[in-house]
């Protein structure tokens, strides 16, 4: 059919001309899990991105529930895994933390995101 | 026909290769992407690129195939033009096949008010379908030019309180248009769609990571009707399709299919289907695409 033969044959004329590089960065998963709570107060926040931000332009801030940031602004890139950054936090006492995220990739492009975790009380 | 889509291809190249500034396919309200759907035009002035959209209704009398491709270019911040047409193909039972372009048809569109805490975005354009431009081979041909003003809308249900949380990742686009005619004789329309979307990748992005593999994490149920109401000829009842299916996202494109349910005997005779195939260009061509064309980038 040629109707089908054209369709194929402009398919691959645009993949062809396509350079398939990544321009944003998504949250692939994050540590502590997205909505997560956990019993004990993690060391550092990690999320894997979809592809390598740029760490001078991008960022992880951490807040608890008043809206006070924190973490210790040290935002790592993992040095086996451009994927994954990262930031300390000191003992997160119990309570709701807000994650935001933004993400700039090496041509510009920007994306950013919000998820929450929490830290349980700890069982009486 | 074979030239016709050669010569489509051709362009399609020649405009990503010699475009001065980047496409982005990505349209973000605060957390929320809305992503590009069949049938309602989301409220973006991003640039965009759909090839092909690919609706069939083997049931229906003409066995009618529909190719459409479009193409979206933000010009200024907020502002983009968009061209985009059709190629018909009929095959009615017991009668000749029909092949022709259907008009070609242009839109502006600009992102008017944005409350990216709310998830929300409106925006006001219209469409231009011109005049004599299609193939007089299709009964559907016509002479006369239509517009279409519109408003596009976008909300997403990020306020849903935390015991509601699960309902979060649903999302809903709208567009409401209303055909004005060249032709004083037509019958003008008001043009209604919309999408509802439970998004998934939200879901796990932003409300929890309840572990959905691949590539369920990255597909979006969703519901869109598309519905014409006549105006100025009130015995004329809405016709249109409501049309169950489901997104599929991918890092460069994004593939779509959809059952289309007629609303009523007047607007189909069976359940047909579409599939749509839509390029995340400014993945595909970063340096080149995702920027307005002037004065620069705004995201």
């Amino acid at each position: 059919m040629n109707l089908t033969k054209n369709l194929f044959a402009t398919f691959a004329l645009f993949l062809t001309c396509a350079s398939l590089a990544q321009a944003h960065a998504f949250l692939e998963h994050a540590d502590p899990k997205v909505g997560s709570s956990v019993t004990a107060s993690p060391a550092t926040v990690k999320i894997w991105f979809t592809m390598a931000p740029v760490k001078a332009t991008s960022n992880i801030r951490v807040f608890d529930a008043h809206g006070t940031e924190v973490d210790r602004q040290d935002l790592t890139v993992d040095p086996h895994n451009d994927l994954l950054l990262s930031v300390t936090v000191p003992k997160l006492p119990p309570g709701a933390y807000k994650v935001s995220w933004n993400a700039v990739c090496i041509y510009g492009h920007h994306t950013s995101g919000t998820y929450t975790f929490s830290v349980q009380p700890p069982p009486p | 026909m074979q030239k016709l889509f050669q010569r489509a291809a051709l362009a399609c190249a020649l405009v990503i290769l010699i475009a001065p500034a980047p496409i982005r396919a990505h349209g973000f309200e605060g957390d929320r992407f809305f992503p590009p759907t069949p049938l309602t035009d989301d409220p973006f002035a991003v640039d965009e690129l759909s090839l092909p959209e690919i609706q069939y209704n083997p049931a229906s009398a003409n066995r009618e195939l529909d190719v459409t491709g479009s193409f979206t270019k933000e010009i200024f911040p907020k502002f983009a033009l968009s061209i985009q047409d059709t190629y018909v193909n009929l095959n009615p039972k017991g009668g000749p096949a029909q092949d022709g372009w259907s008009p070609l048809t242009l839109n502006a569109k600009y992102q008017l008010w944005e409350i990216p805490g709310h998830e929300f975005i409106l925006a006001l354009g219209s469409d231009f379908t011109l005049g004599g431009t299609g193939s007089k081979a299709l009964p559907s041909y016509q002479y006369y030019t239509t517009y279409t003003p519109s408003l596009y809308l976008g909300k997403g249900f990020n306020e849903f309180p935390d015991n509601l949380k699960y309902l979060r990742p649903f999302a809903f686009t709208a567009v409401i248009g209303y055909d004005l005619y060249s032709n004083a004789a037509a019958s003008n329309a008001l043009e209604w769609s919309g999408s509802l979307q439970y998004q998934l990748d939200y879901l796990q992005q932003h409300v929890e990571d309840i572990g959905l593999p691949k590539p369920f994490r990255d597909m979006i149920p969703l519901v869109e009707f598309q519905m014409t109401t006549p105006t100025n000829r009130s015995a004329q009842p809405t016709t249109g399709t409501i049309n169950p299916g489901v997104l599929w996202e991918g890092q460069y494109c994004q593939l779509s299919l959809e059952a289309s349910i007629p609303l009523n005997s007047r607007s189909g005779p069976a359940v047909g289907g579409l599939f749509q195939i839509q390029f995340f260009i400014d993945d595909l061509f970063p340096k080149v695409f995702g920027h307005p064309l002037f004065l620069g980038d705004n995201k």
